[in-house]
């Protein structure tokens, strides 16, 4: 029996073997944890598929494959030949299905590029470089990347990004960038190179907001056990406005964008300063600010003891950025791919604004902060994107938060 | 002929005596280092053949090529090769001729003349007439002395480097050590003449000589006059020396394959070393005067065994070297 | 520099050696009153004589075991095997006597010499005697094996194996013996173990050995012109000592390696090239390595059948093609 890197999540392509927890010739009992395994943000515990001896390890901890890669042998005493075949290695499974192989790519990958067969100095630039290879033209047969690609990409760099290596001296520290470090910043670059992104921020007075939140603030955390943060507000302001803004929900496909109708709230989550993740609130256009608390709250502990599973980190459809504990005015995001906009959500902070009443302006003290988003604008244009915060901003500021819970 | 092995000189004769006796003594011990596990791989003795090595190793001059087979301890040892390097190489240690690097069946010594034992039969007929040639060609007047066994002249090898030497009449001198079997099997039994060199020479347009190999004053005085021959420039010999080993074939083999009276014979009548210590008392040299070789043998082969048991086995390093004439082993640029 | 055909350069090369140096000498079947079968050698018995130029039996074993005995005792001598499958029936003298007797004798002896041989297809001979048989030489720890492409290098490879202290097996093409080319008059030297870069291309390199290298250029050329690949052209020269260093810059810069050989299929010389490549410039390919080799089999007689189962241009086209994206 042959134990594979199992596809974890639908757009992971490869893995890195963390820990062996057993070793070779040991006797292995189903269900106990194999190995460790480690893909683009999340540690997952592999358990022995079938009792019976573990006869190999094919993949050494450290190491990087694609999913269904022969990781290990198990020998288990019901192991005929007549199993083995039944077992398709990746080799036969790659070759008699290559179409297979190329619809089944991740929806961002260029269409045609036959991602898994890159050849080896490819692979090596690539690694090198730290590139996603998605984001470079293929020019090969079938669109296959091909060194002179990687190298004219690499060429066509801003100057400032190829310059790096010459900027440093003897004395600097190298820390080399580990696997989520890598993957945000792949995904990073070829985010900013795939959308052309936009900025633009609104502010909004929380006033409203605050009155439930001092209201709520004993209760509900003794009730609930952790503190009642703006950010559920801004997520349910966020989904209710794209219920009038759709297109705000959406990823571009071509020359299609691709409207969701569910809307998967992805929100940032820093992990003590050693990386980013971005846990997914499905359908969280039908939860109220309560429920949606709950939600994030759980993700966030998932998060912070690695605990997510790859299907909690895939399929957002718009993505909150939330710097506002540290005190931040706004910040500029960058979309996480493949969607079309996010928001950041900066320090809501108490400012004197002006206030129109009935007997005229006064200067009035209030909870105000900053929204910022940057969207694509291949998917819509600067007034389609304003509206929608000048939509926000107003669900913020006047509806009745009470009855969200 | 009997007129110059009357007149052998005594230096000569105990040269001759001492030569076997060094022979005898030197491989009976290599079998015991082999039944002792400190020979390893394969050994072939010439024990009971020491006459034909010695009757050369005495006649030839110290510039003359020898050219041997894997049973060629002896052929080595007789041009004054230390016995040390020879037993060293059999037991693979770093003091041996070659470090190790050839073993039993290549003893080679080139500053004695002594230019390689040749394991693939029949090889190295046509590179000892190939140094003649290059005598020949330098007008050093050096002959090259090709000893093998009778097994070999049944190869094709065998009959090119005869016919090949007579046409360019090459200063070398062929020496078939017929030992009665080429490894088990009577060499009579596989071959179509009675005397499986000595008849064929004819063929060649050569004398017809066979000798009695056990008899060093006949061999030594053979060897003379076919070196006389091939120095003057008249072309090669083709000897057949009829000889007997008292042990097997090669490592244990016990060569039960041979008739006990066969051997027992040959051991007890016809051994050519205590026939020729009952011949040299016969001519009056004294019997302390041999008594004094057997010891100084006796005590010389003590010694080499021990340096040899003392040195070390060679650096494994050296295994990479000395494959190209740089001292490399490397095959790219 | 003088106009010459690969033959003579043959026997231009063995002059300029045997005029340099008096231990050089040369033996062979018909090479001094006939002048070689091939004509390779004519002229050499009129200036050098017979002691030098020397007439042998057909004893194979004979002359490769006299030019083995001859180099272990101070001369340098060039020895000719008619056709290179008749290295088969003095095999033992090459592989076991020749190649490994400095090794077994601790570098005792040095093994200055030479075997030339005429080797290849395309005479339409048939099975024994159209044989590229430089593979089983290369097979060998112990022996240098060159195999020039040019009149040029036949006369300065030739300089430098009889030069060099070690053996070396000399393998000339007989498809090659008509072309012409300039031959360097003087003192000419070609070092062993250089390959050379005979045409500079981005895309492929294509690397072959001796008649195999004209053809290799030609389907360069069309490769070029009429599918705009650009391929280097290697001509490895000598397998032993292999210039991996030249090939290697090469492959690392175009990411691709097609071989043209002419011996066949399995264990030729581009099978160990390719397992080099492979394991040391693994990270620098874009594609399969490719090796365009005459099949398995034992050459026929035929000329249709002889020409279709060698390596042809167009078929070097063909495989280059489906490699290149």
């Amino acid at each position: 029996m042959k134990v594979l890197m199992p596809q974890l999540g639908e757009t992971v392509n490869e893995g890195t073997i963390d820990t062996w927890h057993k070793k070779a010739g040991d006797e292995v009992t189903k269900d106990e944890i194999l190995l460790d395994v480690e893909t683009e943000k999340v540690a997952v515990e592999i358990p022995v598929p079938v009792s019976g001896i573990l006869t190999r390890i094919l993949v050494e901890a450290g190491e990087t494959v694609d999913v269904g890669t022969v990781l290990a042998e198990i020998s288990g005493p019901d192991d005929s030949p007549e199993d083995e075949s039944d077992q398709q290695s990746p080799e036969t499974a790659s070759d008699v299905t290559q179409t297979e192989t190329v619809a089944a790519q991740p929806a961002a990958a260029p269409a045609g590029k036959d991602g898994e067969r890159l050849s080896p100095a490819v692979r090596r630039l690539i690694a090198e470089h730290d590139l996603d290879g998605s984001l470079i033209q293929g020019t090969g047969r079938n669109g296959r990347l091909t060194r002179r690609d990687v190298l004219s990409y690499l060429e066509s760099r801003p100057a400032d990004a190829r310059v790096v290596e010459s900027a440093t001296d003897a004395k600097d520290e190298r820390l080399p960038f580990n696997r989520i470090r890598r993957a945000t910043a792949a995904h990073m670059v070829r985010s900013k190179s795939t959308s052309p992104h936009v900025l633009q921020t609104i502010e909004a007075d929380f006033s409203a907001v605050d009155r439930l939140r001092l209201q709520k603030r004993n209760s509900w955390k003794e009730e609930h056990g952790f503190s009642l943060t703006y950010l559920p507000f801004v997520a349910r302001a966020v989904c209710q406005a794209i219920g009038e803004f759709p297109r705000i929900n959406a990823s571009v496909d071509g020359d299609n964008l691709v409207v969701h109708s569910a809307i998967n709230l992805a929100f940032a989550v820093d992990l003590n300063f050693e990386g980013l993740v971005a846990p997914v609130v499905r359908d969280a256009q039908e939860l109220k600010v309560s429920a949606m608390a709950h939600r994030i709250n759980d993700l966030v502990k998932l998060a912070r003891n690695n605990k997510l599973s790859a299907d909690d980190l895939s399929g957002g459809t718009y993505t909150l950025s939330n710097p506002g504990p540290f005190g931040t005015f706004f910040t500029a995001p960058i979309i996480n791919q493949p969607q079309v906009a996010i928001l950041s959500i900066d320090a809501i902070a108490k400012r004197p604004v002006v206030v129109e009443g009935p007997e005229g302006d006064s200067i009035g003290i209030r909870p105000v902060g900053v929204l910022a988003q940057s969207f694509d604008h291949r998917a819509f244009d600067g007034a389609y994107s304003a509206a929608f915060l000048n939509r926000l901003k107003s669900l913020l500021e006047r509806q009745d938060w009470t009855l969200e819970f | 002929m009997n007129d110059k092995i009357q007149n052998l000189k005594q230096d000569t004769r105990l040269k001759l005596y001492r030569s076997m006796l060094e022979c005898r003594q030197m491989e009976q011990r290599a079998y015991d280092l082999f039944m002792q596990n400190l020979v390893k791989g394969t050994s072939h003795l010439g024990l009971g053949q020491e006459a034909i090595a010695a009757g050369f190793g005495v006649a030839m001059r110290a510039d003359d090529y020898t050219f041997c087979t894997y049973r060629g301890h002896n052929h080595t040892l007789v041009r004054g090769v230390s016995m040390t390097g020879i037993l060293g190489e059999l037991m693979g240690r770093d003091c041996g001729l070659m470090r190790g690097k050839g073993g039993s069946m290549h003893l080679t010594s080139v500053e004695h003349g002594v230019m390689g034992s040749y394991a693939i039969i029949g090889a190295h007929l046509p590179i000892a007439a190939g140094a003649a040639w290059s005598a020949q060609y330098r007008g050093t007047e050096q002959v090259a002395v090709c000893f093998f066994g009778d097994g070999t002249t049944n190869i094709g090898a065998f009959h090119e480097a005869l016919n090949f030497s007579v046409v360019w009449s090459l200063p070398v001198v062929f020496v078939c050590e017929n030992n009665l079997y080429m490894e088990y099997t009577p060499i009579g039994d596989v071959t179509a003449v009675a005397n499986p060199a000595a008849d064929r020479a004819a063929a060649y347009g050569l004398e017809s000589i066979l000798i009695d190999g056990n008899d060093v004053d006949v061999v030594y005085a053979t060897a003379c006059k076919a070196l006389e021959r091939a120095r003057k420039g008249e072309g090669p010999s083709l000897i057949e020396a009829l000889t007997y080993r008292h042990h097997g074939h090669s490592r244990a083999d016990p060569g039960k394959y041979r008739p006990d009276e066969e051997v027992a014979m040959w051991k007890e009548q016809r051994d050519p070393i205590s026939n020729y210590r009952a011949r040299l008392l016969e001519l009056g040299i004294a019997e302390a005067d041999l008594v004094a070789i057997e010891t100084e043998t006796d005590e010389l082969v003590d010694r080499a065994t021990e340096e040899a048991s003392n040195s070390p086995p060679p650096p494994v390093e050296i295994a990479m070297t000395d494959v190209w004439a740089d001292g490399s082993s490397s095959w790219r640029n | 520099m003088a106009q010459l055909s690969y033959r003579e350069a043959v026997a231009a090369g063995i002059a300029q050696e045997l005029r340099r140096d008096s231990n050089v000498v040369f033996i062979g079947e018909d090479i001094a009153s006939a002048g070689g079968v091939f004509k390779a050698t004519v002229g050499l018995l009129e200036e050098f004589g017979p002691k030098r130029v020397r007439d042998c039996p057909i004893s194979e074993q004979a002359i490769i075991g006299a030019a083995m005995g001859a180099a272990m005792t101070g001369l340098r001598p060039i020895a000719e095997i008619m056709f290179s499958d008749f290295l088969a029936v003095c095999w033992d003298i090459i592989a076991n006597q020749i190649a490994k007797t400095r090794y077994m004798t601790n570098g005792q002896f040095s093994m200055p010499l030479v075997i030339r041989t005429a080797n290849g297809a395309g005479s339409r001979f048939g099975a024994q005697h159209s044989q590229s048989v430089e593979n089983w030489a290369m097979a060998i720890p112990g022996l240098k094996v060159v195999a020039p492409s040019t009149p040029a290098d036949v006369k300065g490879l030739l300089a430098a194996a009889v030069r060099d202290p070690d053996p070396v097996l000399f393998f000339e093409q007989k498809s090659l013996y008509g072309t012409k080319g300039e031959v360097p008059e003087g003192d000419h030297v070609v070092p062993l173990g250089k390959a050379k870069v005979l045409r500079q291309g981005d895309d492929v390199t294509i690397v072959a050995l001796a008649a195999m290298v004209p053809r290799a250029v030609k389907a360069a050329e069309t490769l070029h012109s009429e599918h705009g690949i650009s391929a280097t052209v290697i001509d490895v020269r000598s397998l032993v000592p292999l210039d991996t260093t030249t090939i290697f810059e090469s492959v690392s810069a175009t990411g691709r390696l097609v071989t043209v050989e002419e011996n066949p299929r399995l264990c030729g010389w581009g099978a160990e090239l390719s397992s080099l490549v492979a394991e040391e410039l693994f990270w620098d390919l874009e594609g399969p390595i490719v090796r365009v080799t005459t099949p398995h089999i034992p050459l026929p007689a035929a000329d249709s059948m002889e020409d279709a189962v060698l390596p042809s241009v167009e078929r070097i086209v063909d495989s280059v093609r489906r490699l290149a994206d």
